[in-house]
């Protein structure tokens, strides 16, 4: 444009402007309108879209398939056709030259031709840019449509529609009171896998969930997943789930973070079908969860369901405890009183808890913190735990399945059945808990614990049955099925199965240490780590004291803490944390076998320890647990007998086994440590165990 | 009485003058195309206010940004409504800032004597692309994360100065808290003050030249 142009050109504007209008108000009503119209789209799409929200960002996750945003995606195409060292030219040299030609476009542009048709290669070339965006764009869209539905899926269906959807269909009507997990877990019905060995016990507790209220999933799915990931479910205790709706906000684990009031948007309906998912009614796994606390396996029970569902119903004041004063005789009030305080020390009181509580008390041995208190709640009887108003906290299907597993159970199904003819015919070999020992029929050979969740894993219900009904010749298990010459019928061998499977979801509380490599405590010998004491020095002193006397946090070395809770819960609570203290979760920061050492060390700050440091206190029980079924007069392995005291301390091929007062030299106190032979074979002892151990030999080993 | 106070505002302020100039200013006849670039600017100052808004509620740390935004979304009283408006008036801002663009291209109207005009207007489509790449990262959901690392990738890919942008633009090897707090502050403080310098530039060039006439066929 030379200077005579340009003056033509403003000449021409001048006259145009002066036929114009003014700027306000005619400009500006037109503008107003055009605003106006935008937010009005723009508060549609805010209200009727809203603005998405994917689930958290999760670094790890690298499945995720990442978009831009849409404006970035014509660019994100065209990175496509060009690739490997050539992507530098679709991502930086073509953008970089095509800003630059924006930025330049008024001086390589200078005719004065403004109309867009006199100006044709600019308006096509302009089009064609516009055009291929579009395409892009489009291409982009078309060939990866945006994830928008992976945000939220309902992960139970999922998993149902690859497990089950293939011979069930859409959806299966269980009968009310179906042990649904028992089933999911053990495949007992025809021709079903047992899914127990493929699916974790969330996932199957996911699946009954959904099977039972497919609704409950959805409204999961659509409330808690944005926090809580199916299939690992927020909780599947109904009391704690109950608290949810009826605090609202206020629940304290949710006060921290932002949820709605779920007590005010969620109907009552709503609530019924989510509790029902999250909390299966599924009679065997309310039971675990809500009974056997008090109850252990099961209850013995004689009246009519009807009576049961009142009684569950109703809670508080369910059977009273009969007054045994005059039933029992002094002695005997005497031996249960000892053995409900310290059922280890006071083997004695099994038998009488075995004749008179475990019909109620099934085989969970309630707590009492002292004799004195246990002798006055036995004599006097009356209602002395209450037990909670269910009928307040489970939703009827639940209620309902719950009564109907509890009214099986206590007519003798269920894994309480399992659990006695395990005790008959397995646990010699086997060990109580399944954790195995040295084998009585191969000497040399050692039996691998059955109740670890690796063996369990890796063996489905079928294997576990055939081992059982046809033995194993080689290592020398007889066959116990009938059709194979031995005691047990189809159903009883289905008990044991189940009673053993049961094992994987709810571990035996003495789980069998299986890692041969934990680090044992060695307060005399040789220390390759941190010992107990030294742990708790670090972890525990600041706010329990230097000995345990207490702070900041409760006191170890009294009655009350000690007896109050067994190694299992101390271990939980050490590793857990408590969430309404300051207890830190060092399971954070500890090993599982640091933690078990500090167990260890903090039983020993019991006040009674020393005292229980005796032959006829502790030690005889633990010799009596571990060593008596190889070292008994009649298979007298090594020569030593641990029976008795004295030939304890003198037997065996390399007597003494006890030097009294010098556990570094003492073979016991090697062998249990693992320095010589490693006993007992199948595993270390328990932290607590060992310590008494050592403690004793170091007191002089003495016998009362 | 009002026509006493605005006489002592004007002998001070001299806005009678400002006025004329700006809203009483003759503007040829045009079409309903014109109203694209007041429309950008209506969206780009409700971008402004729904982003103080949000920062009065967000928090730029990995820890507690998608809970923030989840608060927002869901439990501040009409915070969906701004978060909403937020969201789609970015790309609404994109959409105009474009069709703006395209009506000056082809109005011609980036010819003399309006070029410096036209240049503060593509520096801010670029400006405008910034916040949509910052603002994207902030909300810290799984598309922001990982449509972020893929960016920076991209950024990263420049011949013999990618990998210094690319830490530049990250605050170190991976996408962290102090990406976070890089895209944020670059969102809500740099940007904006260069969008705001580059607005006053633009307005100021539209009213002191007048917006063009639409061409005539001849032209």
């Amino acid at each position: 444009m030379n200077e005579q142009e340009k003056k033509k050109y403003l000449d021409e504007y001048k006259k145009e402007k002066e036929k114009g209008v003014p700027f306000f108000p005619d400009i500006i009503f037109k503008d107003t309108i055009a605003a106006l119209l935008i937010f009005i789209i723009l508060a549609a799409l805010a209200y009727f879209v809203g603005a998405p929200l994917e689930a958290r960002a999760n670094p790890a996750d690298t499945t995720y398939t990442p978009r831009p945003e849409w404006y970035f995606l014509f660019l994100f195409q065209a990175l496509k056709y060009f690739p490997g060292k050539l992507e530098v030219i679709g991502a930086m040299v073509l953008p970089g030259l095509f800003i630059l030609l924006l930025i330049l476009l008024p001086f390589i542009d200078r005719s004065p031709k403004r109309h867009f048709l006199n100006r044709p290669f600019a308006s096509i070339s302009a089009f064609v840019v516009v055009a291929g965006i579009l395409f892009l764009t489009i291409a982009s869209v078309r060939e990866a449509p945006p994830p928008q539905e992976a945000i939220v899926v309902d992960n139970a269906a999922a998993l149902y529609a690859a497990n089950c959807a293939n011979c069930h269909g859409p959806g299966i009507d269980v009968p009310p009171g179906t042990d649904l997990h028992q089933i999911i877990a053990a495949g007992t019905h025809e021709g079903m896998p047992a899914w127990g060995g493929d699916l974790s016990t969330d996932e199957i507790d996911a699946l009954a969930g959904f099977i039972l209220s497919p609704k409950g999933s959805a409204l999961f799915t659509q409330y808690c997943s944005v926090c809580h990931q199916q299939p690992v479910i927020a909780s599947g205790n109904p009391v704690e789930l109950q608290r949810v709706f009826d605090e609202g906000v206020n629940y304290p684990p949710h006060k921290d973070v932002q949820t709605a009031n779920w007590n005010e948007t969620v109907t009552e309906a709503e609530i019924n079908g989510l509790l029902n998912f999250l909390a299966a009614p599924d009679g065997q796994r309310l039971f675990v969860i809500n009974c056997s606390g008090c109850h252990g396996q099961g209850v013995g029970y004689n009246g009519t369901e009807e009576e049961l569902t009142e009684l569950i119903k109703k809670g508080g004041q369910h059977l009273d405890m009969p007054a045994w004063k005059g039933t029992l005789s002094e002695k005997d009030m005497d031996a249960l009183s000892s053995y409900v305080v310290d059922p280890g020390q006071n083997p004695g009181g099994g038998t009488l808890f075995g004749q008179h509580c475990a019909s109620c008390h099934g085989d969970k041995v309630p707590k009492a913190p002292d004799k004195q208190s246990a002798l006055k709640i036995i004599s006097s009887g009356g209602a002395h735990i209450t037990m909670p108003v269910w009928g307040d906290i489970l939703t009827a299907e639940q209620l309902d399945a719950l009564v109907k597993y509890t009214f099986e159970a206590s007519k003798g199904g269920g894994p309480a059945v399992g659990a006695n003819l395990f005790a008959e015919n397995c646990s010699d070999c086997h060990g109580k808990s399944g954790q195995g020992g040295p084998n009585p029929a191969l000497s040399g050979d050692t039996i691998a614990p059955i109740s670890s969740s690796e063996y369990l894993k890796t063996r489905n219900d079928a294997t576990i049955r055939n081992i059982i009904s046809f033995g194993q010749p080689d290592f020398g298990m007889s066959p116990f099925g009938a059709e194979n010459g031995g005691p047990l019928d189809d159903d009883q061998l289905d008990a044991i199965v189940a009673f053993i499977r049961n094992w994987e979801s709810n571990p035996p509380a003495e789980a069998p240490s299986a890692s041969a490599d934990v680090q044992v405590p060695t307060p005399t010998v040789a220390q390759p780590s941190l010992t107990g004491a030294q742990l708790f020095g670090i972890a525990c002193a600041s706010c329990h004291g230097s000995s345990g006397e207490g702070g900041v946090g409760p006191a170890f070395n009294i009655k009350e803490f000690q007896s109050g809770r067994d190694d299992q819960a101390l271990f939980a609570t050490i590793s857990n944390g408590h969430t309404a203290t300051p207890m830190v979760a060092w399971g954070d920061n500890l090993s599982f076998s640091q933690i078990e050492l500090l167990v260890g060390f903090i039983r020993t700050l019991d006040p009674d320890y020393a005292a229980s440091l005796i032959y006829s206190g502790r030690v005889s029980a633990i010799f009596e647990e571990n060593c008596q079924a190889c070292h008994n007069p009649q298979k007298i392995r090594g020569g030593w007998d641990s029976t008795s005291y004295q030939s304890s301390m003198t037997s065996g091929d390399n007597a003494p086994v006890i030097i009294p007062g010098n556990a570094a030299d003492s073979l016991l106190a090697q062998s249990i440590l693992g320095l010589g032979s490693q006993m007992p074979p199948i595993g270390s002892l328990s932290p607590s165990d060992i310590q008494v151990i050592l403690d004793w030999i170091a007191a002089g080993a003495p016998e009362n | 009485m009002l026509v006493k106070i605005g006489d002592w505002l004007d002998e001070r302020f001299s806005w009678r003058e400002v006025w004329e100039a700006v809203f009483m200013r003759k503007v040829p006849h045009v079409n309903w195309f014109y109203t694209l670039g007041s429309a950008t600017l209506f969206v780009a100052i409700m971008q402004g206010v729904t982003g103080i808004l949000l920062t009065l509620y967000y928090v730029p740390t990995p820890d507690h940004a998608y809970d923030s935004v989840v608060y927002i979304t869901t439990q501040l009283p009409f915070g969906w409504l701004i978060r909403g408006l937020h969201h789609w008036g970015a790309s609404a801002t994109v959409v105009l800032t474009v069709l703006h663009l395209l009506r000056v291209f082809y109005f011609g109207a980036y010819k003399y004597p309006r070029e410096a005009t036209w240049i503060t207007g593509v520096i801010l489509l670029l400006v405008v692309i910034g916040f949509g790449f910052t603002g994207y990262l902030l909300p810290w959901d799984q598309k922001s994360f990982w449509a972020t690392t893929v960016g920076t990738q991209i950024a990263g890919l420049a011949p013999f100065v990618g990998d210094w942008i690319l830490r530049i633009a990250r605050g170190g090897r991976d996408i962290s808290a102090v990406t976070l707090a890089r895209f944020f502050g670059t969102h809500v403080w740099i940007l904006p003050a260069t969008l705001a310098a580059l607005i006053g530039i633009h307005l100021y060039l539209v009213i002191r030249i007048g917006i063009t006439a639409v061409p005539k066929k001849d032209e």
